[in-house]
């Protein structure tokens, strides 16, 4: 058990301690960097250095919302000791890569995870924002004891549709799924219950009106996030007394579109709630800041789980020391339309062998490096992803040369076709031995 | 007395060579742009939120839609004074 180092946020009397007890980040099985994709493109190299992305996650046409969500969930489930699993009593998807206007992406992932059938399945959406939404309703429902002993699967789960019409959107977007197993026995974060702010209104910065495109308004987005942020912060220091941005939290990991905005989000805030320290902003990016970073830049926006996979890069590239002597994280979720919120949890070294079982890193390092031409000649089958088609075959051909590149043995669901609108799936053992 | 547009456009000035310090001054004019002057998206944020705070203003996101250069950023400023 961790006290807290800083009197400001203190837990409810009483309150159990719940959160994160596992999390992993399925990342894709290719990539692409992010200087090839500029080439490719023609795109202007000065403004590399203001996107702050080295490298991106690629889907394959094999792939889809529902596959990546049970990709990231399964290892968290397989590692579960015998009869946990049926403590399994809610599973939410959170994405806004969609399959059907009713039916839940949840609903698949509930069968290829073998979950309970006494478990509730449900499907959330508000861009990039939502799988915190279901965090947080989790949180209190695991809080409230309502159902002792029970556990919530959250997954953020998407696709990238963008293509060359997006621009320098294009090498910024992720793919893959962040799954989030929730209970009162946290090892990866103990949330500070009750410590949080949100903000919410309705704008138009950005969107996905087809299931073929997403439209952006970059300079309203940045503008959003940042508004938010700015908000959000001030409604947490409205309910936690003393809440201080410069000195309450030992880290920050915020929801990651590209690195620069993350950047630019943080020099606001200290401009506002630290001005005095504005003059080692830069040390202090550094320090607090640049960690949750290490993931996010070499993935791309991964949309709601982003914030996850910013907080997993915290626990595994901060100083081990400092982690291992208990942090406080600062949190910040945002998703366009808009809706955002400012919540923080405490880290420590468990968290770090907590996640350290998933290997995150190395299957990051194992994703198949594509050239440009290579990923182009994906991105038609892609793009048809969400489309609705009654039968449909998955490509499987455009899949099998980049699958057989790929270096650790794992397994795989892919998604193999469509049948009368019903999605069908498959395990596929890569590099076995 | 409450800021008119020259004071605005000083303020704005200001803020941008602050944010782009390797800016001549007289480098910033009304009917220049940010983009122009080598600001970046964050920059541009940047320069409106500093701008912002020093005129202790807020202004809903939407009206920054019809900026198009500094002389009409001045103008949306100003009209929140």
């Amino acid at each position: 058990m961790i006290e807290p180092s800083d009197t400001a946020v203190q837990p409810a009397a009483a309150a159990p301690r719940v959160g994160i007890e596992a999390l992993n980040a399925y990342c894709g099985v290719a990539s692409i960097p992010v200087p090839a994709l500029f080439a490719g493109r023609g795109l202007d190299p000065a403004r590399i250095d203001n996107l702050m992305m080295r490298e991106r996650s690629v889907g394959l046409p094999c792939e889809d919302p529902v596959s990546n969500a049970v990709n990231a969930a399964r290892p968290l489930l397989d590692a579960l000791p015998a009869g946990e699993l049926a403590r399994v009593e809610l599973l939410v998807t959170s994405t806004e890569s969609g399959i059907d206007y009713s039916k839940s992406v949840a609903s698949y992932v509930h069968e290829y995870l073998g979950l309970s059938r006494n478990c509730r399945l449900v499907e959330v959406k508000q861009a990039c924002y939502a799988a915190t939404a279901a965090t947080q309703l989790a949180a209190g429902y695991l809080a409230s004891a309502a159902s002792p002993g029970a556990k919530a699967l959250v997954i953020a789960t998407d696709v990238s549709l963008v293509d060359e019409r997006a621009e320098y959107a294009e090498p910024a977007m992720g793919h893959g799924a962040v799954a989030l197993l929730l209970s009162a026995q946290p090892r990866v974060l103990t949330l500070d219950l009750g410590a949080f702010g949100a903000y919410s209104y309705e704008t138009l910065d950005s969107a996905r009106p087809a299931p073929t495109f997403d439209i952006a308004d970059a300079d309203r987005s940045l503008f959003t996030y940042l508004d938010c942020f700015s908000n959000s912060f001030r409604d947490y220091a409205t309910r936690v007394e003393g809440a201080d941005f410069a000195t309450t939290f030992d880290y920050l990991a915020m929801h990651t579109p590209f690195g620069g905005m993350v950047r630019a989000a943080h020099r606001k805030l200290t401009r506002e709630f630290a001005r005095d320290r504005f003059h080692a902003v830069d040390e202090d990016f550094q320090r607090r800041v640049a960690p949750a970073l290490v993931y996010p830049t070499a993935v791309g926006n991964l949309c709601s789980g982003s914030v996850y996979l910013a907080l997993a890069s915290v626990i595994e590239s901060a100083d081990p020391a400092a982690v291992a002597a208990g942090a406080r994280v600062g949190l910040y979720s945002y998703g366009s339309g808009c809706s955002s919120e400012f919540f923080s949890g405490l880290i420590d070294g468990e968290s770090a062998r907590a996640l350290g079982e998933l290997r995150i890193a190395e299957h990051l390092s194992a994703r198949v490096e594509l050239g440009f031409d290579e990923y182009a000649g994906l991105l038609d089958e892609n793009k048809r992803c969400l489309v609705p088609e009654r039968d449909r075959d998955a490509a499987a051909g455009l899949c099998r040369p980049i699958l057989d590149r790929y270096p650790i043995e794992r397994d795989l669901l892919v998604y193999t076709g469509t049948k009368a609108y019903h999605r069908q799936y498959e395990w596929l053992p890569l590099n076995p031995r | 007395m409450p800021p008119n547009a020259t004071d605005v456009f000083e303020v704005v000035k200001r803020t941008t060579l602050e944010v782009l310090p390797e800016l001549p001054p007289d480098a910033v004019t009304p009917d220049g742009n940010l983009t122009d002057l080598g600001a970046n998206s964050i920059d541009r944020a940047d320069i409106v939120a500093i701008a912002m705070e020093e005129l202790a203003i807020t202004v809903p996101v939407g009206e920054f839609q019809a900026v198009h250069d500094i002389g009409s950023l001045v103008a949306v400023l100003q009209k929140h004074v």
